[in-house]
């Protein structure tokens, strides 16, 4: 008799990397072949996979199509099983996945739409944070400006895609039928957050993106202002500031040498 | 937790919930649903608790896995419990996962001792870490292990009297692995100590031909079927007036159909009370 764990190896073997003979050995057949018992049990698990990566993906299963995207899902799971018994972490390595697949030709911006697809679940899980408090920052010295470090909204993502991915996304994720878009109509930057409770794509210029890039990795506002300065030379990090102060972006601020 | 019949809530009645605050005794809702840091699934979740008492119920925990418990599992588990504060919770006699590869399925154990003293070990650590008494819940199955010497309802009652869990019964489930497995649906229930038990579940299931056979899956599509009915007649005789629930989990329907299910469940706990008095 087989121990617990080699029985439970087995018959993942069985349900997951298409090796059923070690399972189906295990189980009664009572009527119905033990390969058939141990399908249904596959077909459940695939498609609690494909629904899970569907419901993530929504923009991605309306590119491709149910068919190819089901296709590619099962086979993504042989590659790269659930790693969790919760579903919503299953596929953070889609993209990756996709990227490999379509490393060029026409299909290369599909992995850019699924990578922006997880950043917004990411952003709609995330924890949600009080606005910025004005009046403390208005209290600070404007001499200790440059040492500010500012915090970022628990749920902003940043994206860079070659490809108008946000776009895509926004014309896509409705029901009504989506406008021709050309993949060579410009990439883009985004900012990806929640705003009381709502979705928003913030585009941003190559300088706030590196500027809120800097802030994300935790450098003092002068440093960011630098990388945003050195990102594009018209960056204007007050008109930056304030923009990213009024949508939320930014909801804290520390002297950034009392945090070392 | 009152013994009146609830409703396992789903993401679609969300909104209607939160505005409307239908009349319905309680919700169930999926643990792992409401895991996330934040956001509008939590923030729904904790407005519905303002004004409906709660369950919570895991499918994702792998109680019955001989890998180590997830303890990133455990902890947003224990996270949950103590933002919703539930008057119930439940998770599954089952297991989804080894070697870190998760199937994400609720897959049946052999019922052997060795697996009872391992499922009695897993609940007693999720019990110690959680502070709490956790009910377990039977599940359909499509299998059975050559292995196994003892029934599911001795591997039950088993396992909690060995950790001290209690027994979340489904209904729908004993009728769907009796039918497939062959056993009588009633030598379950009779195999289940009276006191155990104290929360029902009914659901709808569905039938496929495999083989030439029928075969029973707990879809939870359609409305629970008349046997399951009368299944449910005889649990409610035997363990007594606990809280029961409706689920639905495929083309879900809308809130009103769920109520009329709650409702019947209410009537018939109502009119076996009055003949049992």
């Amino acid at each position: 008799m087989p121990s617990l764990r080699e029985l439970q190896t087995q018959v993942v073997n069985g349900l997951l990397a298409e090796q059923p003979d070690g399972a189906v050995a295990l189980i009664r057949s009572s009527g119905i072949a033990a390969e058939s018992r141990l399908r249904i049990y596959q077909n459940n698990a695939r498609t609690n996979f494909v629904e899970a990566l569907r419901s993530t993906y929504p923009v991605l299963w309306r590119l491709v199509g149910e068919d190819y995207f089901r296709q590619t899902a099962w086979a993504f799971q042989l590659r790269h099983p659930s790693l969790s018994g919760d579903l919503n972490h299953a596929g953070s390595a889609f993209s990756d996945y996709l990227r490999a697949l379509h490393s060029d030709g026409d299909f290369r911006y599909l992995a850019d739409v699924a990578a922006l697809e997880w950043l917004i679940q990411e952003s709609l899980l995330a924890l949600d944070h009080a606005p910025l408090d004005l009046p403390a920052l208005a209290q600070v010295d404007t001499a200790a400006y440059d040492a500010l470090q500012f915090t970022l909204h628990p749920s902003l993502r940043l994206f860079e895609s070659e490809f108008p991915a946000g776009r895509i996304w926004e014309t896509n994720i409705g029901d009504a039928d989506p406008p021709a878009l050309g993949l060579d109509s410009g990439g883009e930057r985004l900012a990806v957050m929640r705003h009381e409770g709502e979705l928003r794509l913030h585009r941003l210029g190559r300088g706030e993106y590196a500027f809120l890039e800097s802030l994300a990795d935790g450098r003092s506002f002068a440093a960011s202002v630098d990388c945003g300065a050195a990102a594009d030379p018209a960056f204007d990090a007050t008109l930056g500031l304030q923009r990213f102060v009024a949508a939320n972006a930014i909801v804290d601020f520390a002297l950034h040498d009392t945090r070392l | 937790m009152p013994a009146a019949a609830g409703i396992g809530l789903r993401a679609q009645h969300h909104v209607e919930v939160v505005s409307q605050t239908p009349q319905v005794a309680w919700f169930e809702a999926h643990s792992e649903n409401y895991f996330a840091d934040g956001g509008a699934h939590v923030e729904c979740l904790s407005r519905i608790r303002a004004n409906y008492p709660l369950s919570l119920h895991g499918v994702g925990l792998s109680l019955g896995s001989t890998d180590e418990l997830d303890p990133v599992h455990l902890a947003r588990l224990r996270r949950a419990v103590m933002r919703f504060e539930p008057a119930l919770l439940s998770e599954h006699l089952s297991w989804s996962s080894v070697g870190g590869r998760f199937v994400n399925d609720l897959l049946p154990l052999p019922y052997t001792p060795e697996a009872l003293r391992h499922v009695s070990t897993r609940v007693a650590q999720v019990q110690d870490a959680l502070g709490r008494q956790i009910l377990l819940e039977n599940v359909s199955s499509y299998l059975q292990f050559t292995d196994s010497t003892l029934t599911e309802w001795q591997f039950l009652a088993g396992v909690a009297a060995e950790s001290g869990c209690g027994i979340l019964l489904d209904v729908n489930n004993i009728y769907v692995a009796a039918q497939n497995h062959g056993f009588a649906s009633d030598d379950f229930l009779q195999g289940i100590p009276q006191g155990m038990v104290q929360e029902f579940h009914l659901a709808g299931h569905s039938r496929i031909e495999l083989g030439g056979r029928e075969i029973l899956i707990d879809a939870h599509g359609s409305p629970v079927c008349d046997d399951v009915w009368n299944l449910y007649r005889a649990a409610v005789r035997r363990f007594g007036d606990v809280p029961t629930l409706i689920e639905w989990d495929t083309d879900i329907p809308s809130l009103d159909i769920l109520r009329a299910e709650a409702a019947k469940a209410d009537a018939i706990r109502t009119a076996t009370h009055a003949l049992a008095a």
